[in-house]
């Protein structure tokens, strides 16, 4: 429940407190919102699972970030970044797809 | 979703090596050999969409259940913490996105307020421009020189380089709708080109086909479905303006090759074609010819009149001086003047000599 609330709260700040996005963290930015997404929906999964660990979770969640941005970054670097980022897009978005399903399975037995 | 009462159902971690298609909790028996086993990677992409991190440490705790076992409070508090920062991740990049579609918009319309502002300085100077020469004009006019300078503005105005109303024909061509879509049209270039030479030939002392002045170097051309003339695109319909002695160029075009080619055209494809005489008519300057400046093969200086080129390269007597309207006295009466020693580029060999019919003005 809590968790819920922090989620919210943390979308509601973002949206209004407008943080500037420096310009060299832009390009990556989308990529972190799909790799957060992805650690979200399995953070969700596993507590409907009830195996939900909170440090599993946020080690999770960070690492899927950085890894995700660092391999765009790289990509970036070496003239492949939007190849790489859709790489990343296609994983993540698998694994996305995979965990929702689970959590209808879960919700709605079906 | 495995069901949590059987608990053998998940082999991932078995001994077969065969993964099932699912591996949720609870752990299997096998559970110590946790990372050994790889599974191919789309395979385990399509199976292993929630981290296996989860599995591992449920199957820890369930190993020793005694063991480092975080809170309550801070489990919620981490868990928290990790969905603050993907809420903000989330927002920020929703802020982000919003606000950067308006910055892009912003940048075009700035742009286009670019734009504006250059073509209104454009027209400003080009206004300036014809003022200043009318003002030039007008005082040489005061100081005499009248006789050499009146060759110049006939051969000026023949050139098309200034500005004249006077009364004329005004020939409207229109494609037809004959909803021929194809791009090219019943008109083309050449029935253009019959029609504005049989207006030359008629006694037209000055045209303008689609608002571009007719200069002797001006060429009407065909590219696409579009009309160029003298390279400016004009659009239907086309309205063909030329001044001279109404009556007289109506009869003699009358009878010309090029009407005759429009009215056929008018009765077999139901294009317009209106020709009607006009009093007074305003036809605008021509585009000023290029000078070409001949450069010699020394240091290469940059044009300017006068420089120490070599010997070889004739110093240019003839100053920039077209396209620059007269002022709006008659011309006939007291001639627009031109600085001495310069020349319109083009002395409009094919041009007629004008006569009392045109008047330049500003």
């Amino acid at each position: 429940m809590y968790a819920v609330l922090a989620l919210v709260v943390g979308v509601v700040v973002g949206l209004f407190v407008h943080p500037t996005v420096p310009d060299w963290l832009a390009p990556y930015l989308p990529i972190a919102v799909i790799a957060a997404l992805d650690a979200v929906f399995g953070g969700l999964r596993a507590r409907l699972d009830h195996i939900f660990d909170a440090k599993v979770f946020v080690i999770s969640f960070v690492a899927n970030v950085l890894v995700a941005a660092f391999i765009v970054f790289l990509g970036d670097q070496l003239g492949v970044g939007a190849q790489l980022s859709t790489a990343v897009v296609v994983v993540l978005g698998i694994r996305i797809f995979g965990n929702a399903a689970a959590i209808r399975r879960h919700i709605f037995k079906a | 979703m495995t069901d949590p009462q059987r608990p053998g159902r998940d082999e991932r971690f078995g001994a077969t090596g065969s993964p099932s298609s699912s591996m949720t909790w609870p752990p299997p028996t096998g559970a110590g050999k946790i990372g050994t086993y790889v599974p191919p990677l789309l395979e385990s992409l399509g199976r292993d969409s929630m981290d296996p991190g989860y599995a591992e440490a449920a199957a820890r705790r369930a190993v020793d259940p005694q063991g480092r076992r975080p809170s309550r409070a801070s489990q919620v508090i981490a868990a928290a913490a990790g969905l603050l920062m993907a809420g903000l991740l989330f927002g920020t990049a929703a802020g982000a996105t919003v606000s950067n579609e308006p910055r892009a918009e912003k940048a075009r319309s700035a742009l286009l307020e670019d734009i504006d502002r250059a073509q209104t300085h454009q027209s400003e100077l080009a206004a300036s421009a014809s003022a200043l020469a009318a003002d030039l004009r007008s005082t040489q006019a005061d100081l005499g020189a009248a006789g050499p300078l009146q060759t110049v503005a006939e051969l000026e105005r023949a050139s098309g380089s200034t500005a004249v109303h006077g009364p004329g024909l005004r020939i409207v061509i229109d494609q037809g709708n004959s909803g021929d879509t194809s791009g090219v049209g019943v008109i083309q270039d050449r029935d253009i080109q019959l029609l504005v030479n049989d207006l030359w030939a008629a006694g037209a002392e000055a045209i303008s086909v689609g608002g571009v002045r007719l200069r002797p170097t001006s060429s009407i051309r065909q590219a696409g479905g579009s009309i160029l003339v003298d390279n400016r695109p004009v659009f239907w319909p086309i309205t063909v303006d030329a001044i001279g002695e109404p009556s007289a160029l109506q009869v003699r075009t009358v009878g010309s090759a090029g009407f005759g080619r429009f009215s056929s055209l008018a009765q077999l494809y139901d294009i317009q074609f209106d020709v009607t005489a006009q009093q007074d008519m305003a036809l605008p300057a021509g585009s000023g010819a290029e000078l070409r400046y001949a450069q010699g093969p020394g240091p290469a200086e940059s044009g300017s009149s006068g420089t120490a080129a070599p010997a070889t390269a004739p110093a240019p007597a003839t100053a920039p001086a077209t396209a620059t309207p007269s002022p709006a006295t008659p011309s006939t009466a007291t001639p627009p003047t031109t600085p001495a020693g310069s020349s319109p580029a083009s002395s409009g060999s094919t041009s007629p000599v004008p006569t009392a019919t045109a008047t330049s003005t500003s």
